[in-house]
């Protein structure tokens, strides 16, 4: 089958029942997206597909069939020089000095993405009840809270720049 | 040893020690600066050779440090794991502050163990401390050489020449320039100093004391940076291996079965002590796993109460590790007032399980691994595949947590022993369970404490007794427990810290059924929870603020004005004493490790017997502060881990097994039970000290003291519940 990958066609020639994120990992060499638990606890192997928030560790490869999936690896743009242009979200990250070993980051990354695409102006209780979904064992909850609120900011700033 | 005399910490290179060696290294020239192992040679070790322990491996390959390229940036090789604690980020800010650089031109790169054989592992919070000084003299030393070359060059005298960024420039003529990169190459002839140059006074740092970003975070906010986990190399197989169900178990028989015939398939092995699989993708090993026929002998079927009923003060052989005056007698007098407390055992819950890849050639052997310990697992593994040390290499990664736990060495040494049998190289990198039930866990604790109180609230004497499951023993040669008596790890803060004239602590240790050792903090979350929530029932008890109480038991000395001054910076930043929102209210707690003081202080509420903790205040003074933000961030993460271990995590044993094998049964703390933080941090001019544990050491007390402010009630156990 052919799986589209941030925006790539791979084509896969794996069982449909393989696990889409020893796929990513494994078969394409996209290691960003990470193993936690292996039961869609943790969130650090989070994806999108088709922008919806998906636990690549216990999703079918035949789910993501016709579907477009985004991991971390997509989430910065290229820009016309070639030069990485970060998401807000990695931008935000980084200026709030969020990840520690960073294991779950991208999990966390992915997650806040996805909620400024389907809510731009998050508040903060809505900010704690998204990024509830993944696990962060060195602690960096509170400067991930303040990160997804920057992220939104960083996001408005481009937008009305845009317009 | 040549260093066996003087003073520790600060000590002094000299030029035996500190020999350049030269070379040409794959992207340019290298200065290999052979740091002979002394000052590196931290706390542990030196410590077990005092005892009379074997000698460690001090007589490593050349050490290699810095490496100068010809544009004028320099790479820096670290023998430090970077596992979230960010210390590749200040340990590049000691080496860029005496070379004169900008942090913007140096590349930090984990050293592999041909480069650098650290004898120690990353941990005890001991690579700030153990490394400032070395690292700071190293820079000083390279740079003084490279000004004498530039001032040759230049026909110039050395105080002829400004150095701004790496290049020198004659005072006289500012257009005369040579660059360190330009410098390099003429290495060869020259002579070190006798003695390193005078180091600039912290006055001066321009770098150190910055709260400048983490030098790692790029790569790990884009997904380019590598983990143990993430290891990708050509040819690579995937491999399986079988556990035990039980913490007793042994395999006694193990046949292929259907193994060898299943899709994928590359190699089966099945010793008469170690089964498993290498196939061409993880899941067809772990399918194939399945088809083998395995017996096991479970052991023991242990049960909980079992467990918890061994580690009892006054169980096994108790030592005494701090007396002043005469406690036994002054007990006798005053108020007495008791109480004990326990703490459960716990998962380290990493979030990337035991990982590593193993390349086994006939001749030469390389791991990639997530190691704390990279030197220790370069012999387990040279033992496991029945090589010599030195034909092993093993190459540090990004760990992804370690917390005490990723000095295992199983994962590698697996890889090595399955890459062996099938010729070709092999990852294993564990499931959830696999890492969870497998590996050791924080020991089981039980504290008694014992004090006498006088009528206007003065501690006359205090009796601590701290009983724990083993924390360093397990992994210390032979006989050094028995030298040692009492176990450094489990009785790590359980000293007492205040000014109270007649004292014991009494460590009592056992060995359980259930594997035990390091945790972040190791005994110190324990020790503290127990400590720090008595001074809060001895300050109920005295009918005193426990604020106002633990300040009048301060010792009268310069760690006793830094413990006052910690206090009442928390204690005025969190508003103590101030109305709260209804069925709020503060809690508080004081920590010293390592050379850090924290002071915690939680706001806390109780709803329908549901703990929740809004808020906490922290101040943490680690002496100098290398890079500020660095030292909040480890503060924020050790309390919410510790939170994390307050309210909610306990490892049981049911049936000789460990209960949970995953997150469904032991939840962590998410994102919306995390409470906002904010810490202040106190610099000063002192020596460094470490930061990655300290903080762990008063959440637990700061919260049940919080706990017992709200509701009146008292709880001595964790995780807190109400009965």
């Amino acid at each position: 089958m052919q799986l589209m990958v941030n925006g790539q066609p791979y084509l896969v020639d794996d069982e449909p029942d393989r696990l889409l994120l020893w796929v990513l990992r494994d078969e394409l060499g996209l290691t960003g997206t990470k193993f936690g638990c292996g039961i869609g606890l943790c969130g650090s192997c989070t994806v999108h597909l088709d922008g919806i928030p998906t636990r690549a560790c216990i999703t079918l490869l035949s789910a993501a069939d016709g579907k477009e999936v985004r991991t971390l690896e997509g989430l910065a743009e290229i820009g016309a020089n070639g030069e990485m242009i970060f998401h807000p979200v990695q931008q935000a990250f980084l200026d709030e000095q969020v990840p520690q070993c960073s294991w779950c980051m991208s999990g966390q990354m992915m997650t806040a993405a996805a909620l400024l695409e389907k809510n731009p102006k998050p508040n903060a209780e809505e900010i704690r009840q998204a990024m509830d979904a993944v696990y962060c064992r060195c602690g960096t909850y509170h400067r991930i809270r303040k990160a997804v609120a920057r992220a939104a900011e960083l996001a408005g700033q481009s937008r009305s720049q845009l317009a | 040893m040549s260093d066996s005399t003087g003073p520790k910490k600060q000590k002094r290179l000299n030029r035996r020690e500190f020999l350049i060696v030269l070379g040409v290294g794959v992207a340019g020239l290298y200065a290999g600066v052979k740091l002979g192992a002394a000052p590196l040679r931290l706390r542990l070790v030196e410590w077990l050779e005092e005892s009379g322990g074997p000698p460690s491996d001090i007589n490593a390959p050349p050490d290699a440090w810095f490496e100068i390229l010809p544009d004028n940036t320099v790479n820096l090789y670290l023998p430090k794991s970077e596992m979230g604690q960010g210390v590749h980020t200040s340990l590049a800010q000691i080496a860029a502050e005496e070379l004169e650089i900008g942090l913007e031109q140096m590349q930090v790169l984990h050293a592999d163990t041909d480069r650098l054989a650290d004898p120690v592992a990353t941990s005890a919070s001991n690579t700030i401390s153990g490394l400032y000084t070395p690292l700071l003299e190293v820079a000083a030393t390279l740079r003084e050489l490279l000004r004498l070359e530039a001032a040759r060059q230049l026909n110039a005298q050395p105080t002829d020449l400004n150095l701004e960024n790496g290049v020198f420039s004659l005072k006289s003529d500012p257009s005369q320039q040579r660059t360190y990169g330009e410098l390099f190459q003429f290495a060869g002839d020259w002579e070190l100093p006798e003695n390193p140059p005078a180091l600039k006074p912290p006055s001066q740092y321009r770098i150190i004391g910055q709260s400048l970003p983490r030098v790692d975070l790029p790569a790990k906010i884009t997904g380019q940076a590598i983990f143990g986990f993430d290891v990708r190399v050509t040819g690579m197989l995937y491999g399986a291996v079988a556990r035990p169900e039980t913490i007793e178990g042994k395999l006694i028989r193990a046949n292929p079965g259907q193994a060898a015939s299943q899709p994928g398939v590359v190699k089966v092995i099945a010793d008469r002590d170690f089964a498993g699989v290498v196939a061409e993708s993880r899941e067809q090993a772990y399918q194939a796993l399945d088809k083998m026929e395995l017996e096991w002998d479970a052991g023991r079927l242990w049960q909980q109460e079992e467990i918890e009923a061994m580690v009892s003060v006054g169980e096994g052989k108790g030592v005494v590790i701090q007396k002043e005056g005469n406690p036994r007698q002054a007990l006798e007098s005053g108020r007495l007032v008791e109480a004990e407390y326990r703490t459960p055992m716990a998962y380290h819950a990493y979030l990337e399980p035991l990982a590593a890849v193993a390349d086994v050639r006939p001749d030469k052997t390389e791991v990639w691994a997530s190691t704390q310990a990279a030197n220790g697992l370069r012999g387990a593994v040279a033992k496991a595949i029945g090589q010599e040390e030195d034909q092993v290499t093993i190459h540090p990664v990004y760990l992804g947590g370690g917390f005490g736990r990723k000095i295992d060495e199983r994962a590698a040494v697996e890889a090595a022993r399955l890459s062996q049998a099938a010729g070709k190289p092999v990852q294993v990198a564990m499931n959830r369970p696999e890492d969870f039930r497998s590996g050791f866990v924080r020991p089981p604790t039980h504290n008694m404490l014992r004090a006498s109180l006088s009528e206007n609230g003065d501690i006359l004497a205090l009796d601590h007794q701290a009983a724990s499951g083993e924390v360093a023993f397990p992994f210390l040669p032979g006989i050094m427990g028995t030298i040692l008596g009492a176990d450094f790890g489990a009785y790590r803060g359980a000293t007492l810290i205040y000014a109270i004239p007649n004292i014991q602590t009494t460590a009592w240790l056992a060995r359980l059924p259930v594997p035990t050792g390091w945790w972040r903090g190791l005994g110190l979350m324990a020790n503290t929870f127990a400590i720090e929530s008595f001074m809060d029932e001895l300050a109920a008890a005295a009918e005193m603020d426990p604020l106002e109480f633990r300040l009048r038991h301060l010792p009268d000395d310069v760690k006793g004005q830094r413990m006052g001054t910690a206090l009442q910076t928390a204690a005025e930043q969190a508003r103590w004493g101030a109305a709260l929102p209804d069925g709020h209210a503060l809690g508080l707690a004081m920590g010293y490790d390592v050379g850090t003081i924290t002071v915690e202080i939680a706001e806390v509420s109780v709803e329908n017997g549901q703990i929740r903790v809004h808020k906490v205040t922290a101040v943490a003074d680690p002496g100098l502060a290398i890079n500020p933000d660095g030292v909040k961030a480890q503060t924020e993460g050790c309390i919410t881990m510790g939170i994390s271990a307050t309210l909610l995590e306990e490892v049981l044993v049911k049936d000789g097994a460990l209960q949970a094998s995953n997150f469904n049964q032991y939840p962590l703390l998410r994102n919306s039970a995390a409470p906002d933080i904010e810490v202040l941090v106190l610099s000063s001019s002192a020596t460094p000290s470490g930061m990655g544990e300290p903080p762990i050491g008063p959440i637990p007390a700061a919260v049940a003291n919080a706990v017992f402010a709200a509701t009146g009630q008292r709880l001595r156990r964790l995780p807190l519940k109400f009965a």
